[in-house]
């Protein structure tokens, strides 16, 4: 049984359809990421499984069941506003009690302990600092030690050391066997937590797999640059044909071409070409692209596709 | 849902609005009283002096001014929650029925903690507890309660059923007690949905058919929520 299943998953506003058709299974236990930039359509497809949005078409099983009710799920929604006449303390009972759980203030406090809260058990949400609000909305999610959690971008717009706290929060969670899905538009966040991923653009999802598999598929390439003196346009006809047999993609530059290649073993022939067509290069610099490099070359990608 | 309707009742109480509105409750039920118990002997003379006379006071200010004071406290109850997506911690948490439902429970109890207390305070002039007029003084004030949690669901922004409430409040009892003495049909037809008309055949069952607004207003906003995305 998958803790998340979703199929044909649909939402349109109006004329646009925000998520379109989503197909997607989440293994019990797995932290999975769903990255995507602003306006991708998570927040939407997040909200529509944490019950907060219907569907406009399909459907999804969360733990094998298809209603909430009953069920372990622990929400962090986006934006997370909380009443200003509340404290810490006072919201976290406020919440238990909707939840019909029955926890004593020493465990609500070892809750707010958990999310380094517990100085502020006692002071009014009115005064929370946004990273205090996300950890709040954290502690909220986990009242009910659910199955699984959802966090809709649990890191954004918080400080450095909040986002550390989040983090080692969530690496703990995992640890206890609680399923975690969240979105992010943060690719170190992912990089970092996540299991599995999914990669979200206008609506449909471009890329899923695991962390190790998108690395095998997209991060085997090189790109290569090479610092070179002026090419002429002798030197550009002979040299122009070579390099595109050699590399997958060419940035021309005046004294700086940029290929993006295979392996390392095509770096001498490229230097070769080089030599062969008298231009001089001064120095190669070989990088491997990065999970946000290949996040961007997939939606540039797309764009140019579409 | 019990929960929530708590919150509710703890919140009305709260509010400064709130406060002042209890507190011109008492003082004008308690003033009428006192006045009325003042000129009793004349009183008397002219049409006879029970005790639901001064319950009258009471049920008097609950009709002119009852609606507008349901509309300033409650305009907002349910599209606060959505608009400051306070909301979205409550729908993760319980139905969206129990929101609605609660938020229902929690201003009636307020209302009737206010009217009881009210009741009792003019308790030394009436002599008696008068039921019957303390229902209507209830019900006329739950129909307004109904209207509120309705419009709150169906309007999306605070501000917008902040002036619709009001602009209701002064509008229905123009309305109520223009078709007392109208023969226009259409204000006539008007009249049937709002409490006056069954407030002025001068029987207490049709006191309790308008206990049947409230409950179709609830149940249209439960409809409503069903249907919202947060």
């Amino acid at each position: 049984m998958y803790a998340l299943e979703t199929k044909g998953l649909t939402k349109i506003y109006g004329s646009k359809k925000v998520v379109n058709e989503i197909d997607l299974k989440v293994g019990q236990g797995s932290v999975f990421g769903f990255l995507g930039k602003n306006g991708a359509g998570k927040s939407t497809f997040i909200n529509m499984l944490a019950g907060l949005i219907h569907p406009s078409s399909g459907s999804f099983t969360i733990l094998g069941k298809q209603h909430h009710q009953n069920q372990k799920i622990g929400v962090l929604p986006d934006y997370s506003t909380f009443y200003d006449d509340l404290t810490a303390l006072q919201h976290l009972k406020y919440f238990s009690k909707l939840l019909n759980v029955k926890l004593t203030k020493s465990e609500l406090l070892d809750l707010l302990q958990r999310v380094e809260l517990e100085d502020a058990a006692n002071v009014k949400a009115k005064k929370f600092s946004f990273g205090m609000k996300k950890k709040l909305g954290i502690a909220q999610a986990l009242l009910n030690k659910p199955d699984i959690l959802f966090l809709d971008e649990p890191t954004s717009g918080v400080d450095a050391n909040a986002v550390l706290t989040i983090h080692r929060l969530i690496q703990d969670i995992s640890k206890e066997g609680t399923t975690i899905f969240l979105t992010s538009h943060n690719l170190d966040e992912v990089e970092k937590l996540c299991d599995d991923i999914a990669i979200m653009n206008q609506g449909v999802i471009t890329v899923r797999g695991s962390m190790q598999q998108l690395r095998d598929k997209h991060q085997n390439k090189l790109i290569v640059s090479l610092k070179h003196t002026q090419v002429n346009a002798t030197q550009m006809s002979s040299l122009r044909p070579q390099l595109e047999d050699l590399a997958s993609a060419i940035e021309w530059g005046e004294n700086l071409t940029t290929l993006t290649v295979d392996g390392e073993w095509l770096i001498p022939e490229i230097n070769r070409s080089f030599l062969h067509a008298n231009v001089d290069v001064f120095r190669i610099v070989v990088d491997e692209p990065s999970l946000e490099e290949i996040f961007i070359k997939i939606g540039e990608n797309q764009r140019s596709a579409s | 849902m019990v929960t929530i309707g708590l919150r509710e009742f703890q919140n009305l109480f709260k509010s400064i609005r709130s406060v002042i509105i209890i507190l011109f409750i008492f003082s004008v039920t308690l003033g009428m009283a006192q006045l009325i118990s003042k000129y009793k002997d004349v009183l008397g003379a002219v049409g006879g002096l029970d005790g639901d006379v001064y319950m009258g006071g009471l049920l008097f200010l609950m009709i002119a001014a009852g609606p507008l004071f349901v509309a300033s406290l409650s305009h907002s109850a349910i599209n606060q929650e959505i608009h400051s997506r306070t909301i979205r911690f409550l729908a993760t948490k319980v139905s969206r029925e129990k929101i609605v439902l609660g938020k229902f429970l929690g201003t009636a109890l307020y209302w009737f903690v206010c009217l009881f207390v009210a009741t009792l305070l003019i308790l030394p002039f009436t002599k008696g507890f008068y039921f019957n007029q303390f229902m209507e003084a209830l019900i006329f004030i739950l129909y307004f309660v109904g209207l509120a949690i309705f419009l709150s669901t169906l309007i999306p922004k605070p501000g917008m059923t902040m002036f619709l409430g009001i602009l209701l409040a002064i509008l229905f009892p123009i309305i109520g007690l223009w078709s007392l003495g109208s023969d226009n049909f259409f204000i006539d037809l008007v009249s049937y949905v709002t409490p006056y008309y069954y407030y002025s055949l001068g029987d207490h069952f049709y006191t309790y058919v308008v206990l049947i607004f409230p409950i179709l207003f609830v149940l249209a906003s439960l409809l409503l929520i069903r249907k919202k995305d947060f």
